[in-house]
């Protein structure tokens, strides 16, 4: 289930380590995994991880479902990843996930008809000082209004 | 020691131990969710915050340690504040339904919700629901009530060995569920419902039956294996409702096995035999016991007593009878002059058996640094010594296995399958490296012996430990080479200071063999009596097609025309009322007092829990009123309790055993193992149908390895003696171990 690629990709975090601590590998492992297929975990492959760790299936799991960088559902090609937490939240995230979902004619955990981008909304990311803000790819995306947002997605291709 | 105080009082305390374990012993109350004595601590509830004098905010008291001159407040205006601020975050998100709610009476949060809980709730938005999981027969489950305190994951991580819950999702999206389809499979799970504080997790064959506080609960002991954990008996209008864990740190701590926990369901089967039933003419009829038994001590005159043809008399018992049953009976027949007395029913060599002595105290076995297992699947079969073993093992000892098949432990054991006929080979070689390190003469035997690579590992790692157990388990009861064994695992166990654990017969068998319940050197045991030309039998609740070894054999033997057989049966069995001329109908377990010995010798008596339904009797009161009326002395007791005093003056005698050694070779192309599967081992359990739809209940296979199978052309399509072929590498070569959930295949085996 998972290629050799991610196994090493894996066993090169294992090295780093403590012997018998092979299961403090499993946010890289997942993440692995993810990257080659679709970008989304499967309940298979988050077993597969966790059988080659050995640790219970549970475990990793409970890893996969905490961070939202872990996928669950098909993704479009572009993730926008919405702050919907306590300082975007009082800085008005809350209308702009509508109008995003609006502009986009998909609700939060879709995708757009051409595949394209997907929205999740997500727990803080530590910028509340630029809040309201999101994330695409690597990118942070702060202080956004209607019109920025607009700017934002056009340009995603 | 340091001195503390809490709440103005002056108390002593260890510098480093919890507060909340200081209070607790101190009954101070406090409240607490996620704390529970005998797992880790995860301090996630915040329910038991207390003001520590000097501390500027509240601190949970379960993960606060004691330090010198510590000023500690459970009840002040700081204290109380943060524990009902606390109390009304968990409360936002629990729903109101209690009414509906199994655990209502019994809830953690409901007792606390009363003390500090407020009668307005200031949270207005719609609380989250979160959908149950199906979790197995055993275990019901509502989340939506879950508080998050993770004792239950804590738990199957910490206790039962096998992280099966887990807490998934983040937030206001937090839930507990297994990740596996299968559930929860654990042999211990149903503790799960026991540490849950509310009713997220509660008994499932319990579900909306009764409230707490409608039950009495009567302290009782379990007798399905060699542990007798002790645990209460709820009972309601006559019937065991459900079963919950008494507290006991030298037997079960805290915990008990499912099995234990949901044998009572059996108990209000319909296959119970409920009056006494003669055969007259071939037809049963039912009939008042006075009639029944008169109609007994008949047969027995006219087949035995009239003749004085005593040795044409056997008896015999099953071992889940208690001690008062097991000695009564035993007095009564030898008060007539029979002999014939057994209770090892399904062993295939009486001659040739494991008679090794258990020396090991089972609060001991946790503190060992080494143990060696020999043929069992101990998580399973003695779940709760194997916890303790566990436990020795998290703590750093060593433990190997020998077995015929790498079963699933839960903890780290170096495994080794191995054939059955190879055990006492390997077993020899182990005893010759150990004498001539010790440089002592070795025995004839062992000439021949030449160590290898497994026997000298086997040998160092018990000379390196400084405190071994050696185990021998049920799978040894029929081998071949049982009795030298049992004698090499004593010499190995006095060259290297080990303590030994004797599991091979399990619930009340060391009892049996105490109250004398074997036959002395004049009398004939199970298998001899099957063989003789018998005249009639006193049996204690015995199911041919499970209990025996040679079962064609016993049948044939039971069903002889002339064989007068009197039977005391708590279900009733198509087979027994075939060969049976007297059924008497008997109280099960929680339906009599009673008294069982445990592995360490230790006897727990307890009193019944219900009366028996219909027509049936306790034992003790059948065995009574039937040596009344054959006119036998001494059998005046009032009560059980009676009757275990004449037992304390029981002398026991002590058996000879053969002490040579024969190192047998493989005699057969394929070795075979056949075991109950582990929630069909009595009567009782067979029909509790909840533990049989379990997982662990519908273990049936006959497991062998690829090439095994290829020896016996068959595929994991066949079935191998009535038992579907589960083709699995972890089998030692040319064995197959059958954990069956059937009754034996009746001459299936030789
Ligand atoms: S199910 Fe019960 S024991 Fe498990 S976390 Fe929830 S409240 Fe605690
Ligand atoms: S709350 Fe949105 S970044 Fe912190
Ligand atoms: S009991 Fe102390 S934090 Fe839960």
């Amino acid at each position: 289930m998972i290629s050799n690629n991610a196994k090493k990709q894996i066993d090169s975090w294992i090295t780093k380590y403590p012997q018998g601590k092979q299961s403090s590998a499993v946010m890289e492992a997942l993440k692995a995994v993810q990257a080659e297929n679709n970008n989304q975990l499967s309940h298979d492959l988050i077993q597969a991880v966790a059988d080659y760790l050995d640790m219970p299936g549970i475990a990793a799991a409970e890893v996969a479902t905490f961070y939202e960088n872990y996928n669950h559902q098909p993704v479009g090609k572009h993730i926008i990843r919405f702050c919907h937490n306590i300082s975007c939240m009082l800085n008005g995230a809350d209308d702009l996930i509508l109008h995003l979902e609006a502009k986009l004619g998909v609700k939060t955990g879709q995708i757009t008809k051409d595949g394209l981008i997907s929205v999740k909304k997500v727990e803080c990311l530590g910028a509340c000082v630029g809040a309201p803000m999101f994330q695409i790819g690597d990118q942070y995306y702060e202080n956004l209004t209607t019109d920025k947002i607009d700017e934002i997605v056009d340009g995603l291709k | 020691m340091v001195e503390i105080e809490i709440d103005g009082q002056l108390v002593n305390a260890e510098p480093g131990e919890m507060v909340i374990a200081v209070t607790d012993r101190e009954s101070i109350s406090v409240p607490r969710f996620c704390y529970h004595k005998k797992l880790s601590i995860s301090a996630s509830c915040r329910m038991c915050l207390v003001d520590v004098e000097g501390a500027p905010k509240p601190q949970p008291a379960c993960s606060t340690p004691i330090a010198e001159g510590m000023k500690i407040h459970t009840q002040n205006e700081k204290a109380v504040a943060s524990q009902k601020a606390v109390m009304e975050f968990l409360l936002i998100n629990h729903p109101l339904d209690c009414p509906i709610c199994d655990q209502g009476g019994e809830c953690e949060l409901q007792d606390v919700a009363v003390e500090y809980g407020s009668d307005v709730s200031r949270f207005s938005e719609g609380k989250r629901i979160v959908a149950p999981s199906d979790i197995g027969p055993l275990i019901q489950t509502d989340m939506t009530r879950c508080i998050h305190c993770t004792r239950c994951v804590r738990f199957g991580n910490e206790i039962a060995g096998i992280m099966e819950m887990g807490a998934t999702g983040r937030g206001e999206e937090l839930k507990i569920e297994p990740f596996l389809a299968e559930g929860i499979t654990s042999e211990l799970s149903g503790n799960m419902i026991d540490v849950c504080p509310v009713g997220a997790l509660t008994s499932k064959p319990f579900r909306y039956e009764l409230r707490s506080w409608q039950m009495s609960s009567i302290e009782s002991i379990a007798r399905h294996d060699l542990v007798g954990s002790n645990l209460y008996a709820q009972t309601y209008k006559g019937n065991v409702k459900r079963v919950v864990s008494g507290d006991n740190d030298a037997v079960n701590e805290t915990w008990i096995s499912d099995r234990d926990r949901f044998s009572y369901e059996g108990l209000s089967h319909e296959n119970r035999l409920l009056s006494p039933q003669i055969k007259v003419e071939g037809q049963w009829k039912e009939v008042e016991w006075d009639v029944a038994l008169d109609f007994a001590v008949k047969g027995l005159n006219r087949n035995i007593l009239n003749s004085r043809n005593m040795a044409k008399l056997g008896g015999l018992a099953s071992n889940t009878a208690t001690l008062e049953e097991l000695y009564l009976m035993q007095k009564l027949l030898r008060e007539m002059g029979c002999e014939n007395i057994d209770h090892r029913l399904n062993v295939k060599n009486l001659n040739n058996t494991i008679h090794l002595k258990s020396t090991m105290a089972l609060a001991d076995l946790e503190a060992v640094d080494y143990g060696l297992i020999i043929g069992a699947n101990l998580r399973l079969e003695q779940p709760m010594i194997n916890h303790r073993l566990r436990k020795a093992q998290l703590s750093g000892a060593n433990i190997t296995a020998l077995n015929v098949k790498d079963f699933d432990y839960n903890y780290k054991v170096k495994s080794n399958a191995i054939a059955p006929s190879e055990i006492a080979n390997t077993l020899a070689g182990v005893l010759k490296i150990l004498l001539d390190k010790a440089q002592q003469e070795l025995p004839e035997y062992l000439l021949a012996v030449s160590p290898n690579k497994q026997t000298v590992e086997l040998a160092n790692e018990l000379l390196e430990a400084d405190n071994s157990v050696l185990i021998l388990g049920e799978h040894l009861i029929n081998n071949a080479q049982a009795s030298s064994i049992s004698n090499l695992t004593a010499e190995i166990a006095k060259l290297t200071n080990s303590t030994t654990l004797n599991l091979t017969a399990t619930a009340n068998s060391i009892g049996a063999q105490q109250m004398g319940f074997v036959p002395n050197s004049t009398g004939m045991n199970t298998n001899e009596m099957f063989e003789a030309d018998m005249c009639a039998f006193l049996l204690l609740d015995i199911y041919p097609e499970y209990d025996f070894h040679h079962s064609a054999t016993a049948l044939s033997a039971l069903s002889k025309n002339d064989v007068f057989v009197i039977s005391l049966n708590s279900f009733s069995n198509e087979l027994v009322s075939q060969y049976s001329d007297v059924m008497l109908p008997m109280a099960a377990m929680f339906e009599t007092s009673g008294t069982h010995m445990n592995i360490d010798g230790k006897m727990q008596s307890f009193s019944a829990a219900v009366s028996a339904p219909g027509e049936a009797k306790p034992v003790w009161k059948i065995l009574k009123v039937l040596a009344d009326l054959l006119e036998l002395p001494g059998f005046h007791y009032e009560n059980s309790a009676k009757v275990m005093e004449g037992i304390s003056h029981q002398s026991v005698q002590s058996h000879e055993h053969d002490t040579s050694v024969n190192l047998g070779d493989r005699t057969t192309l394929v070795e075979t193992i056949w075991m109950h599967s582990p929630y069909q081992s009595d009567v009782l359990l067979r029909h509790a149908d909840s533990l049989s739809v379990s997982k662990i209940g519908q273990i049936n296979t006959a497991s062998m390895n690829a090439s095994t199978a290829k020896i016996l052309s068959l595929s994991d399509k066949d079935s191998y003696l009535g038992v579907p072929v589960e083709i699995i590498e972890t089998m030692a070569d040319q064995c197959v171990f059958v954990s069956s959930n059937q009754a034996t295949n009746i001459g299936g085996l030789k």
